[in-house]
């Protein structure tokens, strides 16, 4: 096969792709878990762990920057550089969902937990882990079918949202538990969001297979 | 002006799409030049091109890219009955152009070559003047009327005038590769042609030469159609409407190999999403 070390760049950055993504994992599950216990530790790791992701966000760009400048891939090659430039940008923005998630658990941590909404968010949080592991494997899989899939998933994650909201407002009589059920509503939103972004990622996949980038869901209807 | 209601809402979805831009101009819509059918081409009894079948249509730029030995050359060679010069080449097959055999018996190849003018790989100036290089053919041709207009108007088409309008009287060997090359492209739009075939046009250029080329193809498809032979893939993604990837194929029987058409379309189709294996390899640099 022709060029060797062109190829090489091409699998490095996929390669790099599902690293960021295995971080993003981790940062989930992380969440998750420190939404669960009430874990302020483990919610300043996952903060931290942003930078990571961040940094690799940026390496990706500067990657696919040189790979256009010196490479000129065509065909095939440029749709797998685009799919992954984008795909990273919305790695990137669930990183800082989960930060956000991180934060609002710590902020809220002093006004005590709600059973039923903390498992409703921890339901979502597991879809949403889903979701994500879903979207990398079928981005590697180069399986459009398989990626399709992620729309039905964000709309069990979308009434799972509404389901909060519907619970939080059975707190109006409560000022301790609305303030607290306020926060959990911002949490809710950040988990619809990476559900959004995991749907994002298999769009790219699509495009990557097909040449035809189409959103599997249409948001003005 | 009327207010909006509810019937006639003030946002109209087709409006806001017009506004976004009109949807790109498809130039297979456009007239086919050539309707080319199942040509084939041998030299001396060997098969060079095998059952090339497309249409190239009008003031598009259509390019022909593929490895050494697919065919290319020689088939646009077909455009212009160029392979008529070579003993022992073979044509079959059917080269329509606007809806006329281009090989039947009552058709004249000096006109076809008036008609479809061709610039080669390598600048091919005569060894006379400027001037006389473009107002050769024009001459020959009876055009004689207005010649010192003809020569002005043709170089500044070609955009070179700039550069040799001081020294219309000088040998045109003494210009550079890329103006020889444009030189060679305004002496061809010279006896008002219909086509422009290009093999190669820039490939011993240098890069700004280069790119004077492939901005004056830009220019110079709003009056003619133009085909153009390309080894430079990015080239070919630069300037072309339309793009066919010849490839070669080894006969099973052993007797050698020929070129053959694997894929004509759109050129943004042919370089982001192409329908064959075979082009994809190519395009990507994996073949070839």
């Amino acid at each position: 096969m022709a060029r060797v070390q062109y190829q090489r760049s091409l699998d490095d950055l996929e390669a790099s792709f599902q690293a960021t993504g295995a971080i993003v994992l981790r940062s989930i599950r992380g969440v998750v878990d420190a939404l669960r216990t009430q874990d302020v530790e483990l919610c300043d790791e996952v903060i931290a762990f942003d930078d990571e992701i961040d940094a690799r966000y940026v390496a990706t760009e500067t990657d696919v920057e040189l790979l256009l400048a010196r490479q000129t891939p065509v065909a095939g090659d440029l749709r797998l550089v685009l799919a992954v430039l984008h795909a990273m940008i919305h790695l990137e923005r669930m990183g800082d969902q989960c930060v956000t998630i991180a934060k609002l658990t710590k902020l809220s941590s002093h006004l005590g937990t709600r059973g039923a909404v903390v498992e409703s968010l921890g339901d979502m949080g597991e879809r949403c882990y889903e979701m994500v592991h879903v979207a990398l494997q079928a981005f590697a899989a180069r399986d459009a079918e398989q990626a399709r899939s992620l729309h039905e998933l964000d709309e069990l994650v979308d009434r799972a949202n509404r389901q909060v909201f519907e619970q939080v407002l059975g707190y109006a009589g409560d000022p301790d538990a609305l303030e607290w059920g306020m926060r959990q509503i911002t949490v809710a939103r950040c988990f619809e969001r990476i559900g959004d972004n995991a749907v994002d990622i298999g769009e790219q996949t699509a495009f990557l297979v097909t040449g035809e980038f189409t959103e599997f869901t249409d948001a003005s209807h | 002006m009327d207010q909006p209601t509810a019937s006639s809402p003030a946002i109209d979805s087709r409006r806001i799409g017009e506004l976004a831009g009109a949807p790109a101009d498809d130039v297979r819509a456009r007239e086919a030049v050539f309707a080319i059918d199942d040509l084939s081409v041998q030299y001396a009894g060997s098969l060079a091109l095998k059952g090339t079948t497309l249409d190239i249509h009008k003031n598009a730029v259509t390019a022909f890219i593929g490895p050494s030995g697919c065919g290319k050359s020689t088939f646009i060679r077909c455009l212009n009955r160029m392979n008529d010069v070579i003993p022992g080449a073979r044509v079959t097959g059917k080269v329509l152009y606007h809806g006329r055999d281009l090989y039947g018996a009552d058709v004249d190849p000096v006109e076809v070559r008036r008609r479809i003018g061709m610039v080669f790989q390598k600048p091919n100036p005569f060894p006379k003047s400027i001037y006389d290089n473009i107002a050769f053919g024009p001459r020959m041709l009876g055009m004689k009327k207005g010649l010192d207009e003809r020569v002005e108007q043709v170089l500044r088409h070609a955009a070179l005038w700039d550069e040799v309008k001081d020294r219309l009287k000088e040998n045109a060997l003494g210009l550079s590769g890329g103006q020889q090359q444009r030189l060679c492209i305004a002496r061809a739009i010279a006896v008002e042609p219909d086509v422009i075939l290009m093999d190669e046009p820039a490939s011993a250029l240098d890069p700004i030469s280069t790119a004077r080329i492939e901005d004056l193809v830009h220019e110079l498809k709003r009056e003619y159609t133009i085909a153009i032979v390309t080894h430079n893939m990015q080239q070919a993604a630069r300037v072309a409407d339309m793009t066919a990837f010849f490839s070669v194929e080894v006969r099973e029987d052993g007797s050698g190999r020929h070129g053959i058409l694997v894929e004509y379309d759109l050129t943004t189709k042919i370089f982001t999403n192409p329908s064959d294996k075979r082009t994809e390899d190519y395009v990507t640099g994996r073949f070839g």
